[in-house]
């Protein structure tokens, strides 16, 4: 008995050290070590063989049909506006025909609705040795079966434990390295090891999800005592950010690990944390942040204006609340490549733990990030239409589509106001046509 | 498993849907349900699209009514399973490379009939002025410079066209009934209808799903 107990106790003294030795120390030296890189060739090696093997599989003959990439819907919409379409029936001047439109647009409405597949994950156009897919995974080859299975040992028996470590010693490491640069008293040096502390602890949490993250036009790196907005698909867009820079972040207290993380960097780094009942008066919210941005000595603050997360194929509608605090916009696109490992946090349908587990048994987290050139409001623009501006700018960087709705959809029903638009809009229309006999 | 396979393909008489559409939409429906066998008309208030849609009360009525479920009797049903889904769906199919004249004919007239069927909400075969007036107002609701008065009169100015294209010239005296259905295909003769009645599917390759 003893001898086994020694045994296990030195196997895991080996690999903490390994772990250290390989991991840790290069993040804080901000290095890279080529692992990642290695690891993503073979990942990307199996995946393009295991693809073939189903295309080879699947012997059915395909009818020409259109085909494009699932990501944006599975029905063709007709994108005529409601005015084209109403003048070309017209013609007749029967409003019996207008019922055409809107009845095959509430069809196609039932069929898919653009808000609603937001709110579910990106549909893959390619297997990728995930988890088995319910509707077409047809039983193909033995061989294909024995590489999902080693796949499954690769990701939960060893990929798991390592990451799971990486992240205990991620966390801790954040807590106790910011009390201890906490208590330094107000200084440059203060600052500069905070940055030290924060920068490593990301890396090493990044590699915890063995993210590779591809940063594009680093020359428009947000600047101290500008804001910083990004589109939200996950609660590690934030690891993602911070893992090539410094921010202040913004948010509101939480209990447990997430409530002691926050009060034990907030000594070290001026981020903005909110009680739960300031979160309600915004005008309180808006002069911390002004407050906040007006002191250029102070970390850029980032911000999603999203309000929550979106799949990561679109880009909602952003909350005007953050585009009114004035100061200089830095706008960030990410997004995630979904065949490594789908990032998004579906809240209504995982907590938070499983999405953890989840994303800690994927292949990998690989996304790009674009640095895009900064952003002020202009003369005579109000905050709405500076948002939608800015949102503009991210969603047409990161390949996004824009949608003129609101990300909180995902909880509630559509506002009265809207449907009503739209009658106005039409019978407008219909008045405008002289129809008024 | 409850809900787990689609049913038998037999209800559509050219097999034009392919196997992964029905999967699709039986995905949809099971989405619409939230995993029950059968959807109510409260499922389809869950879809934001179609909140902007001013006729949304008649689209969602379509799906239970009895007419175009194919059920003998008459009124609505209050609950419709996924066979009953996928024979509203099949209304708005569209038209396939291969069919004949009369495969087209039958096609185009079960697509008016659906139409039709949106119209004449009592159910007696004719649509009459208020039904008509009905449908204009509420596409036309929501509008607060629009009076009622203009609704009608929109309404009541259509009503005499198709009158006139049904009956010929008409006495000061007579009454109009309602437009029948022969009536009705009367009118739409010589306009292509198939084209505006149709939602159409992508291709979809070996499509997966990330659990």
């Amino acid at each position: 008995m003893e001898d086994v107990g020694s045994v296990v106790a030195r196997v895991g003294a080996a690999w903490l050290a390994l772990v250290f030795a390989l991991i840790v120390l290069p993040s804080a030296l901000g290095i890279s070590l080529g692992i990642s890189e290695a690891y993503m060739w073979v990942l990307v090696k199996t995946l393009e063989w295991a693809t073939i093997r189903i295309e080879k599989g699947v012997k059915k003959p395909q009818p020409e049909i259109l085909k494009t990439p699932a990501a944006n819907g599975i029905i063709e919409r007709d994108e005529t506006p409601m005015e084209k379409e109403i003048a070309r029936l017209h013609r007749v001047d029967f409003e019996f025909s207008d019922i055409f439109y809107f009845c095959r647009k509430g069809f196609e409405a039932i069929v898919e609705d653009e808000v609603t597949q937001r709110f579910s994950s990106e549909e893959l156009v390619s297997w990728n040795l995930l988890t088995r897919t319910n509707v077409n995974f047809h039983y193909i080859s033995l061989r294909l079966t024995v590489v999902w299975v080693i796949g499954v040992i690769v990701r939960y028996c060893f990929l798991l434990p390592l990451r799971f470590t990486l992240a205990a010693i991620g966390i801790t490491s954040m807590i106790v390295g910011t009390t201890m640069v906490g208590q330094l008293p107000n200084s440059s040096v203060k600052n500069y090891l905070s940055e030290v502390v924060h920068l490593t602890c990301s890396r090493i949490l990044v590699r915890a999800l063995s993210g590779t993250i591809h940063y594009h036009n680093k020359e428009n790196k947000p600047q101290k005592g500008g804001i910083c907005v990004a589109n939200h698909t996950s609660p590690i867009d934030a690891i993602i950010l911070t893992n090539d820079g410094c921010y202040a972040m913004v948010g509101q207290v939480h209990g447990g690990l997430m409530g002691v993380i926050q009060r034990a960097t907030v000594k070290a780094c001026p981020h903005v944390w909110f009680e739960r009942s300031e979160i309600k008066d915004r005008h309180l919210v808006t002069r911390r942040l002004r407050e906040h941005v007006a002191d250029k000595s102070k970390l850029p603050i980032l911000i999603f204006p999203e309000g929550t997360c979106i799949n990561n194929t679109s880009v909602m509608m952003f909350k005007k609340g953050s585009f009114e605090i004035g100061g200089t916009i830095y706008p960030v696109a990410i997004k995630y490549d979904p065949q490594f490992g789908d990032a998004f946090w579906n809240s209504s349908k995982y907590n938070i733990v499983s999405y953890l587990l989840r994303i800690m048994t994927s292949w990998a987290i690989v996304c790009n990030v674009w640095y895009m050139p900064p952003m002020v409001r202009k003369e005579g623009e109000d905050a709405v239409q500076f948002a939608n501006r800015v949102r503009s700018a991210i969603a047409h960087q990161g390949g996004l589509t824009e949608l003129h709705w609101d990300g909180g959809l995902k909880r509630a029903k559509v506002k009265d106001t809207f449907r009503e638009e739209q009658q106005k809009n039409y019978s407008k229309m219909l008045v405008r046509n002289g129809s008024i006999g | 498993p409850r809900g787990a396979h689609p049913p038998h393909l037999s209800l559509f008489s050219p097999p034009t849907v392919t196997s992964e559409q029905i999967e699709h939409l039986h995905r949809r429906f099971k989405q619409l349900s939230h995993d029950q066998l059968t959807i109510r008309k409260e499922n389809f208030d869950s879809i934001p699209d179609l909140e902007f849609n001013p006729i949304r009360g008649k689209i969602v009525h379509a799906f239970f009514d009895k007419r175009n479920l194919r059920q003998e009797s008459d009124g609505l049903v209050d609950e419709i399973n996924f066979e009953d889904f996928l024979t509203i769906m099949s209304y708005f199919r569209p038209i396939e490379m291969n069919m004949d004249e009369e495969q087209l004919d039958r096609f185009r007239k079960e697509k008016l009939k659906f139409l039709f069927h949106m119209y004449d909400s009592d159910h007696d075969g004719k649509i009459t002025l208020q039904e008509y007036r009905n449908v204009v107002e509420e596409l036309l609701s929501g509008n607060p410079h629009l009076e009622k008065e203009s609704a009608r009169s929109i309404a009541d100015g259509a009503m005499m066209e198709a009158a006139s294209i049904c009956v010929g010239q008409m006495g000061p005296d007579q009454v109009y009934e309602g437009i029948t259905f022969e009536d009705f295909l009367k009118m739409w003769q010589g306009i292509d209808i198939e084209t505006k009645m149709h939602v159409r599917f992508l291709n979809m390759e070996t499509i997966a799903h990330c659990y």
